[in-house]
């Protein structure tokens, strides 16, 4: 309290106050308590209090709680992007230790560095190919649902008829079964020679082409896709639909005309669940081919061939994962940028 | 250009019937309005005409042409909708030329008539705006713009400016009516709006539970209901009626007597009858020659004075032992118009006279007017 009686200028200019504040911390604790200084908030008449390093910290988040706010907003985003970046780190440690080193690999530190993994991978197998497989039925997949799914969302979105409620259920309920209970009946259909499909295809039969993996999954993906759209189409005002009717278009010219350019994020969402799912999907792809690139195999299978009789290639395995994540990677940082929300503002004046 | 005849449209939901057996003709070049009251099957009766709706039963022709299972497309119209419905991901060009770019017209054709669109809505310079950069008389204007850019047969127009504000809206409707004098096409309008359907319309059609009322010019509504419906919707303050029946000498209710002859109107004694007359109509005694011919008065307390202005609103009761209604004018209740320099207070005694020439009257079990004066 003497120092108050010495120092007035310090109370009278706040500026002084908090230079002396900001320097007190890099004393640490003790210094706060011994070192005569004003601690206070020059404005408030309450008595001095002697604050640790918390207390004075604490104090200000209460004064300042924005302050706090960007703190905890700071602190979660650490620990999401750290939870949800730390194994593709791990992944690229394990891709670039070199084979023999596998053993000693670290947590965050390579034993040795060998980027030549990255190339090895294609080298060792037509790693390109089984990720073209994937990538090509992902995308005739997510057309194919999207263009079902939003001919279906409009009509359980935007009709009043008769048993919608009973049909909508029966789409969901497909996607409430396991994949699984489908794979037995499908795996003996596809397997079948169909003479009438001897012309298109080599076998006769559906097993080990694209079809064979693309028409399950899109299938079993669609009721979820017609979801996401009926709620989207729905929620764009009849006047616009009828509006483009009177203007010229029939009902399916006003749906890809205006319904579904103004659910653009519903439709962005939509596609980019079914591209990821149906690009990661596993258990149909390696089920209906043979595992051969040239048969369709899909890129997990891909990265399961680095694992050999005698030894598994867990670095050419890592490498691989990482490959073939980036096209979904660059698929979705490009959807996002397609996903403008709030086009309809100013739409329709309700 | 063209004429739109509907023939016998009906269209039922489930269990409603929103439009009964609906018949009507407009003619080539003729501003027509749809009024009633909300859910009387005006918007669905357009809705019909445009090919949104597909009738149950009766047929649509326009321009001589049966379109009644035709799209909205081939029909020949355009339609400006309540909520504007602009797309929104369109900039204004887009808009107004969205019709025209589906007809596959060559991109010359197009920016000439968009422009001669804009022009008319007095639109330049606003061609890359988007929507929701517009207020909302501009997006009223570029959906005008649509609807005209396509030379259409006949507008079809949906309550275009309930959304806007008062002030909006009143300028906007002359706008509307110098666009039919332009462009001299067959308009037809939806709204609820009177005083948009009495000052816009060559005709007005009076709708109720989906059953046409009275199709005529909108004065020959006003002066010459065609029934009780008509007669209490179009007019604000509204018609003041008086439920009582035919006596020897004319009508008796319980609040007032009017004498005439009953054979004069073809009523029969007995008979139930309500009297019609417009706040207008009605003057206090002093005022009476004001009246082309009064009745004898008759005895009034003042109930509420509405001074408006122009003029004051008088809400009377026949008698001191009336209670006001709660909802709208009850029996006993008259609502009359007076000058403005009028020196009433609330709770005073009046005597009034109606304006025998101006006294409706009703056959009450079928509404249908019976005659609109008492003069013959």
């Amino acid at each position: 309290m003497t120092d108050r009686s010495t120092e007035p200028g310090d109370e009278l200019t706040p500026g002084a106050d908090e230079t002396t504040l900001e320097a007190a911390p890099d004393g640490g604790v003790a210094d706060a308590e011994t070192v005569d200084q004003p601690v206070v908030n020059p404005t408030a008449d309450e008595p001095d209090l002697d604050r640790g390093l918390i207390a004075a910290w604490a104090a200000k988040m209460i004064t300042n709680p924005d302050r706090a706010y960007r703190a905890s907003f700071y602190v979660a985003t650490i620990f999401f992007l750290v939870t949800t970046l730390f194994p593709f780190y791990w992944l690229f440690v394990v891709a670039v230790t070199p084979r023999n080193n596998l053993s000693e690999v670290g947590v965050f530190i390579p034993a040795g560095f060998n980027p030549a993994a990255f190339i090895e991978v294609f080298t060792t197998l037509p790693f390109h190919r089984y990720v073209f497989n994937s990538f090509l039925i992902a995308t005739i997949a997510t057309v194919a649902v999207l263009l079902v799914g939003s001919l279906a969302g409009y009509v359980f979105g935007r009709l009043r008829f008769r048993g919608r409620n009973v049909m909508l259920l029966l789409v969901l309920v497909t996607s409430f079964f396991p994949p699984a209970a489908f794979f037995i009946p499908l795996n003996r259909l596809f397997n079948t020679n169909v003479d009438v499909l001897r012309p298109l295809l080599s076998a006769g039969s559906l097993y080990n082409t694209p079809y064979a993996i693309f028409i399950p999954l899109s299938a079993i993906f669609l009721p979820l896709s017609i979801f996401i759209l009926m709620t989207f189409y729905s929620q764009i005002p009849d006047g616009l639909e009828d509006a483009a009717r009177v203007e010229g278009t029939t009902r399916i010219g006003a749906l890809f005309r205006v319904i579904v350019p103004l659910s653009a994020p519903g439709v962005a969402t939509a596609g980019v669940l079914t591209f990821i799912s149906v690009y990661n999907e596993y258990f149909f792809s390696s089920l209906m081919t043979d595992g051969r690139p040239g048969s369709w195999a899909p890129m997990l299978e891909g990265i399961l061939r680095f694992q050999g009789e005698f030894e598994v290639l867990y670095n050419l395995m890592a490498a691989a994962s990482i490959v073939a994540v980036l096209p979904v990677a660059i698929l979705v940082v490009v959807a996002q940028e397609k996903i403008v929300s709030g086009l309809t503002t100013g739409a329709v004046k309700e | 250009m063209a004429s739109v005849k509907l023939e016998g449209v009906t269209k039922r939901y489930e269990d409603v019937t929103a439009v009964n057996e609906m018949s009507l003709e407009i003619e080539d070049g003729e501003f027509v309005t749809f009024v009633g009251p909300s859910g009387c099957g005006k918007s669905t009766t357009m809705e019909t005409i445009a090919g949104l709706t597909l009738p149950t039963e009766g047929t649509i022709e326009i321009g001589e042409r049966d379109v009644t299972n035709l799209p909205p497309k081939d029909r020949g119209i355009s339609m400006v909708f309540q909520n504007i419905a602009l797309f929104p991901h369109m900039d204004v060009y887009d808009n107004v030329s969205f019709g025209l770019r589906l007809r596959q017209y060559d991109q010359e054709e197009i920016d000439r008539r968009v422009e001669e669109a804009a022009d008319i809505v007095q639109l330049e310079g606003m061609m890359d705006r988007m929507p929701k950069e517009m207020s909302g008389g501009q997006r009223q204007r570029v959906a005008i713009a649509r609807a005209i850019v396509r030379n259409p047969g006949a507008f079809l127009m949906d309550e275009p400016l309930a959304n806007l504000d008062a002030e909006l809206r009143v300028h906007m409707r002359t706008q509307l009516q110098r666009l039919h004098r332009e462009l001299d096409t067959t308009i037809i309008y939806v709204t609820h709006d009177q005083a948009q359907a009495m000052t816009m319309s060559d005709r007005i059609a009076v709708i109720d539970s989906g059953v046409l009322q009275q199709v005529a010019p909108p004065l020959k509504c006003y002066n010459e209901p065609a029934n009780l419906f008509v007669a209490g919707f179009i007019g604000s303050p509204a018609m003041n009626f008086l439920e009582g029946e035919v006596v020897d000498g004319g009508f008796e209710s319980e609040y007032a007597n009017i004498d005439f002859d009953p054979k004069a109107h073809g009523v029969t004694p007995r008979q139930d009858l309500t009297v019609g007359i417009r706040p207008e109509n009605v003057f206090l005694e002093e005022d009476s020659r004001k009246a082309a011919s009064p009745t004898k008065p008759f005895d009034a307390v003042v109930d509420v004075i509405e001074p408006m202005g122009k003029e004051v609103n008088a809400y009377l009761l026949f008698d001191r032992d009336v209670e006001a209604s709660a909802e709208g004018r009850g029996e006993g209740q008259l609502l009359i118009n007076l000058t403005p320099d009028t020196d009433i207070e609330e709770d005073d005694d009046v005597r009034i006279v109606m304006d025998r020439q101006n006294v409706h009257l009703f056959d009450r079990t079928s509404g249908d007017a019976i005659s609109h004066s008492l003069e013959t």
